[in-house]
């Protein structure tokens, strides 16, 4: 599989993981750092992700 | 001297720096539908930045995410991180929509599926898709105003009456500099809108005594609001789903972001751009979602939750002087949303309906001034549209949930959209056809209240959509040629610029 691919593939686990972690396993956790904190980090690997990415883009001839 | 005087104040100096700036951008104005719409493309990648943040995060920010918050809890949180989390795909869209709108002078988003699928009526029916589902979307930012300078004022200021200001203010923004101005304004009120919601969130969570005073209080209070589902009912996976997929795509299906993705200057401010939303998205949704959890210990009991922020603002705990800069902070952000809407919708009227399929003859001057006519025309229907909905209350007239309805309709472009990027098998048949029968399911089911399996409309009309574009589309002829071309062409230019 390419970059392309891989990075695809990533996405769509990080979406996974958006359902199955607050829905399945922390459905009973009434606190801060139950759904809370698991969205707040979940997003920040997301950004670091895309970051990741982005920052070897180089200008391209027009 | 009172309240109101104060209010009064501080929305005529607004408006008064709203106009300088602007009119400082009318300078730089040259000549030409590039120019007035997308800046000439010249855009750097700090105003780049920060337009696009404004345009995105608006009055649904500070004044309907903080409500969902408070009536529905963190559910809000994980709704508003989807889209953060789907700007992912920005790695894949961003350079494409900026690499193909330099080589073939794409105006719009539609300009460019017309010209892909080698049809102006796709770009025609995402064009009135857009019209459609985009007034909706421009009245909220115009509610949230109206519940805003209400509020604050204590009721002095009529809903109304903060409405016709939004109204005036995004007019004459758009169309003093189209998007020099529009980009500008954007970018000083975005520095205003994440400043001030952040100082008052540092006022009330001193108030309640530190982080973790506060989530303490929280965790005790409404501990049901910190699970999903709620204790209530509330974000059951259906809602969740309902309210997020169209989000989940926003970036591509909102022509009036989409098109953002034309202007930066060079690579380098595309990075900037993107870099700079991302962290300010995190930002101001972490600010917006906590403001609304803040409301909920400090005014308990509000049936309709977007008043929950002007009524936070008008607690005596938050300085008058303070209350009165962030209601101008959200002010702007929601009146950039509008003008940034209404600026989109008049670039899609006039190059894909008017030169598209009325009169594909019309001169440059023609096509800018049919665009700049419908500014006004469109506005008056987004005011017509707020007034009507600013009295009801439910759900569904909730700021967050009619937001995400309105982009429940743009999502059927979805399909479309990548089909052009991803699929030279994608049709125009299977384009059009996707994008209408999708929109009708979306509005029947929203308009009658009909949930199938308990599933949204937005989930029902994109199953449907995703379906029928590629059932169409395996059936019918695709433009071979251009598909080549025009993805022969990203797949170099990709490689040349070390994109994924």
């Amino acid at each position: 599989m390419g970059k392309t691919g891989w990075a695809w593939t990533w996405f769509g686990f990080l979406l996974a993981l958006d359902i199955a972690i607050p829905w399945f396993v922390l459905t009973h956790v009434e606190k801060m750092s139950g759904a809370f904190l698991f969205w707040t980090i979940w997003v920040v690997v997301a950004i670091i992700s895309a970051f990741v990415i982005f920052l070897k883009w180089k200008e391209a001839r027009q | 001297m009172s309240t109101t005087f104060w209010v009064w104040f501080g929305i005529a100096i607004y408006i008064a720096v709203g106009l300088a700036i602007a009119m400082m951008a009318r300078r730089q104005l040259g000549a030409g539908v590039s120019e007035f719409f997308l800046a000439n493309r010249r855009v750097g990648g700090f105003v780049s930045a920060l337009t696009y943040s404004a345009t995105t995060y608006s009055a649904f920010m500070m004044i309907g995410l903080a409500g969902l918050t408070y009536i529905n809890g963190v559910g809000a949180l994980g709704f508003e991180l989807t889209y953060l989390c789907g700007m992912f795909m920005m790695v894949f869209f961003l350079p494409r929509f900026w690499l193909v709108g330099r080589k073939y002078g794409y105006i719009s988003p539609m300009e460019l599926l017309s010209d892909r699928y080698q049809s102006r009526w796709v770009g025609a029916t995402a064009a009135i898709l857009a019209l459609v589902f985009l007034v909706p979307y421009g009245a909220v930012q115009l509610m949230g105003i109206g519940y805003l300078m209400n509020g604050v004022s204590q009721g002095a200021i009529p809903v109304v009456a903060g409405i016709i200001i939004a109204v005036l203010c995004a007019i004459a923004w758009s169309n003093i500099a189209g998007m020099r101005s529009v980009a500008w304004t954007d970018a000083f009120q975005a520095l205003i809108m994440i400043a001030t919601s952040a100082a008052v969130l540092g006022v009330v969570v001193a108030a309640l005594g530190g982080f973790g005073s506060f989530f303490a209080k929280l965790e005790s209070a409404a501990p049901g609001l910190l699970t999903v589902p709620t204790a209530k009912g509330a974000w059951s996976i259906n809602m969740f789903i309902g309210l997020a997929l169209p989000w989940l795509f926003f970036l591509i299906s909102n022509p009036q972001v989409s098109q953002r993705l034309f202007i930066p200057k060079s690579v380098t401010a595309m990075k900037q751009m993107l870099g700079g939303f991302l962290v300010f998205g995190f930002i101001y949704t972490l600010i917006s979602v906590l403001w609304g959890f803040s409301t909920t210990l400090l005014v308990p009991g509000l049936e309709n939750g977007d008043l929950a922020t002007p009524t936070l603002l008008a607690l005596p705990i938050i300085p008058m002087g303070l209350a009165i800069i962030v209601m101008i902070g959200i002010t702007a952000a929601a009146i950039s949303t509008i003008d940034s809407i209404l600026l989109t919708l008049s670039s899609v009227w006039a190059r894909d309906i008017h030169r598209g399929l009325i009169n594909p003859k019309v001169s440059e001057e023609g096509e800018l001034r049919v665009g700049q006519w419908v500014i006004p025309i469109m506005a008056i229907i987004a005011f017509v549209f707020a007034w009507w909905a600013a009295g009801k209350t439910g759900l569904a007239f909730m700021i967050a949930p009619l937001s995400s309805a309105a982009s429940a309709g743009l999502l059927m472009a979805v399909p479309t959209i990548f089909g052009a990027f991803f699929w030279k098998r994608a049709t125009a048949s299977g384009a059009m056809v996707s994008c209408i029968v999708g929109a009708i399911v979306v509005l029947l089911f929203q308009i009658t209240g009909w949930k199938p399996l308990g599933w949204w409309p937005g989930t029902w009309g994109f199953i449907v959509c995703v379906i029928l574009f590629i059932g169409v589309s395996l059936a019918t002829k695709p433009p071979r040629e251009k598909a080549e071309e025009f993805i022969g062409y990203l797949k170099e230019k990709l490689a040349e610029g070390k994109f994924i």
